[in-house]
């Protein structure tokens, strides 16, 4: 009798013990950068956020980045204000989101710069894209740096462009996001 | 017995724990850091300062200047329209050129100038309740303060014996709500303080309610309206000469940067000064014009910062 409840509580503690476990492998950033780039012969347009938050799982290797589209800031006032109502729909899609699994498979207590890739999907003005993303992660201690840059292509995600502004929007819109994640306390 | 259950369940209890802790995954987390609350401000109720006649709750974005073209026609119809003017457009009721500018994102102010009375206006304009996503405010609220100063010659040696004559005021808090990407509504009280009144039995000072909306028809085309209140209110029935309540309708077109509306109104005039008191014709015999605005918006003191600098080749 008593030698089953020892036990019991043993199994109890160990995956107390788990708990802890799982809690320290996850990694957050809460202000990272993204910035968008637009280039036309007739106008380059840039925006930059440093409100996008990311989250890394890491003995699951998964990824999740999102970015509230309003907090994205363009010189132009009215330019912002017609990114967010005329094409990206900010009021009804808030969030753009990237969640995938990395490639290769990392050790997160060993530092130094790995290149990779991300699978998953990305949503942007609520239309799912499945996507392999490159990038570049680096680990020194307990601070996990990412970094990429990619396009999206605002067909692949319903966003339309009039013809009257054809010319000064590019059909395919590069990104770039970096930042520092720490562990979750 | 009873202890070993017990900790039969303790065990379960802190399995359960165990599994759903590692069970977490990435988006349940970044659903915690959801940061979507700090950018809830609803923008773009209207898409310009004035939404036909009437001011709304916009203001200008910081460092914008607006430059604002106004031209009101002659009565289509009655005895001042038809084909000998071209349905009133061979007439100029009143023409306006005025800029706004944006000290501010909540804080305009602006300066114009009107054909009719050589009326010069001057404004400011500070938005002081925004609409949130979440609710939690549930209106815009915008104040207005304008000035303004008849600049032409007198008609009669005593008209403006005394200079204050030449000024009004009017004090407008502006409310409105955008019910959905749609839809917009507006509700402004007013009041106009006058020197002088044409007729006698018309107060000086005038109380009015203005209504105001939007339906988009499209992402760029809107259709909008707005009707101020002030026979009924604080002006008496009978006066010697007729005088109405303003209602103007119009579909407002944006271009990004520019903004074209085309209205038709029964009131003569542009500036708020001038119409509330002063529109002396009827949607109903006749007295309704065409008129039109031109908006172009310039972007001043561009940022230093290469992250968001634009270039236009």
């Amino acid at each position: 009798m008593n030698s089953t409840r020892n036990k019991l509580v043993w199994v109890a503690l160990l995956c107390l013990g788990l708990i802890g476990k799982a809690e320290a492998q996850n990694y957050v950033g809460k202000s990272l950068k993204m910035t968008i780039f637009s280039s036309t012969p007739v106008e380059d347009i840039k925006a930059a956020s440093t409100s996008a938050s990311a989250v890394l799982v890491a003995d699951k290797q998964e990824l999740a980045v999102q970015l509230p589209v309003k907090s994205l800031e363009f010189d132009k006032k009215l330019m912002q204000q017609h990114f967010n109502e005329n094409y990206i729909e900010s009021d009804k899609y808030p969030m753009a989101k990237f969640k995938g699994t990395i490639t290769p498979q990392l050790d997160w207590s060993k530092d130094g710069e790995y290149p990779v890739t991300v699978k998953g999907v990305l949503n942007v003005h609520g239309i799912d894209q499945n996507r392999t993303i490159a990038g570049k992660i680096t680990i020194k201690g307990n601070t996990i740096s990412i970094s990429s840059s990619f396009e999206v292509a605002c067909k692949d995600h319903q966003i339309k462009i009039p013809r009257l502004v054809f010319a000064k929007i590019a059909e395919v819109i590069k990104v770039t996001l970096q930042g520092t994640l720490e562990p979750l306390k | 017995m009873k202890k070993s259950k017990f900790f039969i369940y303790l065990f379960l209890v802190l399995a359960l724990l165990a599994m759903r802790a590692s069970a977490q995954t990435a988006e349940a987390l970044l659903s915690q850091l959801d940061s979507t609350k700090k950018f809830n401000k609803v923008e773009a109720t209207f898409k310009a300062t004035h939404v036909v006649l009437s001011h709304s709750t916009e203001t200008q974005k910081k460092h914008d200047l607006d430059l604002r073209i106004r031209h009101h026609f002659g009565d289509i119809g009655g005895e001042f329209g038809s084909a000998h003017t071209l349905y009133g457009l061979d007439v100029a009721t009143d023409l306006f050129i005025g800029l706004d500018y944006g000290l501010t994102d909540n804080l305009t102010v602006g300066f114009g100038r009107s054909k009719h009375d050589e009326l010069f206006n001057l404004y400011v304009k500070q938005k002081l309740l925004q609409q949130t996503t979440d609710g939690s405010m549930p209106i815009n609220l915008t104040f207005l303060a304008q000035a303004g100063l008849v600049a032409r010659k007198p008609f009669t040696d005593t008209e403006f014996a005394n200079y204050g004559n030449r000024l009004s005021y009017l004090i407008q808090p502006i409310f409105s709500r955008k019910f959905s990407q749609r839809i917009s509504l507006e509700v402004m009280p007013a009041f106009l303080i006058r020197s002088v009144s044409a007729d006698p039995n018309d107060p000086k000072n005038l109380f009015t309610l203005g209504f105001a909306g939007r339906v988009k028809l499209t992402k760029r085309l809107s259709f909008v309206a707005d009707y101020t209140l002030v026979n009924g209110l604080s002006r008496p029935n009978k006066l010697a000469v007729p005088l109405y309540n303003p209602l103007g309708i119009g579909l407002e077109i944006e271009t990004g940067g520019h903004i074209f509306s085309l209205n038709f109104m029964n009131s003569e005039y542009i500036n708020e000064n001038s119409f509330i008191a002063n529109t002396k014709k009827s949607w109903t015999d006749g007295g309704v014009r065409f008129g039109f605005t031109i908006s172009r918006n310039f972007s001043l003191f561009k940022s230093k910062n290469p992250d968001t600098k634009s270039t236009i080749y």
